[in-house]
């Protein structure tokens, strides 16, 4: 099946955070709103930026940049949620097989079947998998953006684009084919530089062997925050190609050798004992 | 009328079985990370509750033991880090010995053969790696940089697949090989019998063993 895509155009993107609002709404996390009695306090921390970051029920945020080129200042927007990478750190790291490829393209999650071990956490280039840990028992679940297919609140399954696009006023967010996505955002990038914006790009293409989430921006990557060669790491890489396939291997070996070890040795000795009472008798 | 001779101490014994029944049920709990048919075991994060046990556990139990029975510690320990012509002998003479049970070009062992030695001083080694990846990955999982993480998880990882197969070969030998006949008593019940010191622990026998024999 031909890939989805979700594209995001941060040059049409005027923060108003429906997307956010949607993401919730849809996916049922209920976030509290600080009070008295919850003992949680609200404070301006000196930003229109809220929550502070993605939690467990906070899959997509939007992130908000002062920057000042030439003593001009700009306000940059980014959405900040899981990019739904095509070579994606966390499904290489899942034990359990929680996350994996939708046939689509983008990173599900059955979060029943998730152990809290965390490694995806540690895996994912764009920090964005969340979970509350219990520190002493170490029981955790994770929580991430699964492209709205949340079992049982599958909109994709039923032909449905995502919470956030359907939202977004300035259609700033498109889903659609990902082939498709990749033309339209290219068209609006040689259309940015024409008007003088001559670093804009399309963030996504390639990046990981592709994104699911594609970005057109005005302005270099690391200047609305995004890492600019984002890669699993030589720790992950190593670790789940060369040392657990070695693992198999030498746990396999070994209960091979001592069976073999086994069937040898016995019959050598019974040889032996046979050749002892023949020379006794 | 036959002999015995004190192996293990009672205190020895009672540590080998309590760190051996934690580590048999962290081996398991952590299996389960390496299956993905068997991710079903550990929903919800109860294997990994019981990793955190049998860590404890693991952790606990010689920190009781060591300074109740530092002589032996420090004999234990440094047993492990000495090693000599007669650890070479037992290579070259090991395939022979193990496969064929011929003894004749096995050189005579102290308190532990080679092997053993090999396995002790991989309890150790490992042991310290185990404990220290673990408690990173366990206390600073929130705090530690996630790159400190992943190489944690790395080393975890490969002392358990070290361990993993040493313990098959550890339990094969203790239990199963033809040859060791006696291995099983010497933890079970702390004592051998002289003539099977005599042939397995030829140098120990000699030098510690002898003489203090009792009779069965």
């Amino acid at each position: 099946m031909a890939e989805r895509a979700i594209l995001y155009d941060a040059t049409r993107c005027t923060a108003c955070r429906g997307c956010q609002v949607a993401c919730k709404q849809w996916n049922e996390n209920d976030e509290f709103i600080p009070t008295e009695e919850n003992g949680v306090k609200s404070a301006n921390w000196g930003s229109y930026e809220n929550p502070p970051d993605l939690s467990p029920t906070t899959w997509l945020k939007m992130e908000f940049r002062e920057v000042a080129p030439d003593g001009k200042v700009r306000w940059l927007f980014t959405r900040r949620s899981c990019m739904h990478c095509t070579e994606a750190g966390c499904v290489k790291v899942c034990p359990s097989g929680a996350l994996y490829h939708h046939e689509l393209g983008f990173v599900a999650y059955d979060k029943d079947i998730c152990t809290g071990c965390g490694y995806c956490i540690e895996a994912c280039p764009f920090n964005v998998p969340r979970s509350d840990r219990n520190l002493i028992t170490g029981i955790a679940k994770m929580d991430k953006c699964t492209f709205c297919t949340t079992f049982g609140l599958d909109r994709i399954a039923e032909g449905w684009e995502p919470a956030c696009v359907k939202t977004c006023p300035p259609k700033a967010l498109q889903y659609g084919e990902r082939d498709a996505l990749l033309t339209e955002g290219k068209k609006r990038v040689e259309t940015l530089i024409a008007q003088g914006w001559t670093n804009a790009n399309l963030y996504g293409e390639r990046e990981l062997n592709g994104l699911h989430v594609m970005y057109v921006l005005d302005d270099q990557p690391a200047v609305y925050g995004l890492p600019v060669a984002p890669r699993i790491s030589p720790a992950t890489i190593v670790w789940q190609d060369v040392i657990q396939p070695l693992g198999w291997a030498l746990g396999g070996l070994t209960i091979l050798g001592l069976g073999l070890n086994y069937l040898v040795a016995r019959a050598n000795i019974i040889k032996e004992k046979e050749k002892e009472d023949a020379t006794r008798s | 009328m036959p002999q015995e001779v004190e192996r293990y101490r009672k205190s020895t014994r009672i540590l080998h079985w309590i760190h051996a029944g934690a580590f048999i049920l962290l081996f398991l709990t952590g299996l389960v990370l390496f299956i993905p048919q068997l991710g079903i075991l550990a929903q919800d994060s109860w294997t990994r509750v019981i990793h955190r046990i049998a860590a404890a556990i693991f952790i606990i139990a010689p920190l009781i033991y060591i300074p109740m029975n530092w002589k032996s510690t420090k004999e234990g320990i440094k047993l492990a880090f000495s090693w000599g012509a007669d650890d070479i002998g037992w290579f070259k003479a090991a395939p022979v010995y193990y496969f064929l049970g011929d003894e004749k070009a096995m050189p005579p062992q102290g308190h532990m053969n080679t092997g053993q030695k090999m396995w002790w001083f991989m309890v150790i080694v490992f042991g310290i790696i185990f404990v220290f990846t673990g408690l990173v990955m366990w206390f600073a999982k929130t705090t530690a940089p996630p790159a400190v993480l992943q190489w944690m998880v790395f080393l975890h990882d490969i002392a358990f697949i070290v361990t993993g197969c040493m313990l098959f070969v550890h339990i094969f030998l203790g239990v199963f090989h033809p040859l060791m006949t006696e291995a099983w008593n010497s933890m079970a019940k702390g004592k051998i019998s002289a003539d099977y010191a005599k042939s397995h622990y030829g140098k120990w026998y000699e030098e510690t063993a002898k003489g203090k024999e009792v009779k069965k």
